[in-house]
């Protein structure tokens, strides 16, 4: 049964439930696998193997075994390595600014509360005025 | 005496020794059921039996195993249903 060029289903590990050939016969217990699984090693107990038979050269490589596996129907998903991206480099921030901006800031701050303080002075005579009208009237 | 609120069943004592040599009680809540396997309801190892708020901090590869169905089956079932499916 276990013989270069056989066809069989990875049973362990996380290329479980994927196609396989055996490509050499390392020892009693291990051989050479590629196809869908990673070209790894593999023990004979972690594989269940198929009825077919591909005609392969002993330790053939990966690109011949993805040819043996399109004619069978076998898709084989390559494995694309990531490009990494390039950081955008920091840009420090000229120190100078800050401390514009905070005294513009406390400024405008000041600003602002004045002219709250001046509008709150408004309206509470506003509404004396108008509580005086009614009592007067009677 | 501990608080009232720690007597209660619904938390679980946690001992610790502490560096001058005395013992202390901690009180935490308690572990969910541990994981078993939809199939012959074995439990499962490689797959923590922690709060969701610890379990939210691990990798993904520390939660189950990487296989297919990994953290749903055990080994065996898995290995079973893939022969299963190869022989026919």
């Amino acid at each position: 049964m276990i013989e270069v060029g056989r066809l069989c289903v990875k049973l362990a590990g996380r290329d479980s439930r994927s196609k396989c050939v055996i490509l050499d016969i390392i020892d009693n217990n291990y051989v050479l696998i590629d196809g869908q699984t990673r070209r790894k090693k593999c023990n004979i107990k972690h594989l269940e193997p198929l009825d077919k038979v591909i005609k392969i050269k002993k330790k053939a490589p990966h690109a011949n075994v993805v040819k043996e596996f399109k004619k069978l129907k076998i898709e084989v998903k390559e494995k694309t390595s990531k490009k990494q991206n390039e950081k955008p480099k920091k840009v420090r921030k000229s120190k100078t600014p800050k401390h514009v901006k905070k005294v513009e800031e406390k400024k405008e701050t000041k600003k602002e509360t004045e002219e709250k303080t001046e509008k709150k002075e408004e309206k509470p005579k506003e509404v004396k005025k108008a509580s005086k009208k009614p009592v007067k009237k009677k | 005496m501990v608080r009232p609120a720690l007597r209660s069943r619904s938390l679980r004592k946690v001992f610790r020794k502490l560096p001058g040599g005395k013992t202390s009680t901690y009180y935490r809540r308690r572990k969910p059921s541990k994981a078993k396997c939809s199939n012959c309801e074995a439990i499962l190892k490689g797959v923590p039996q922690e709060r969701p708020y610890k379990m939210q901090r691990m990798s993904k590869s520390q939660k189950r195993p990487s296989r297919p169905y990994g953290g749903k089956l055990c080994s065996k079932c898995s290995k079973d249903d893939i022969k299963q499916e190869a022989r026919k």
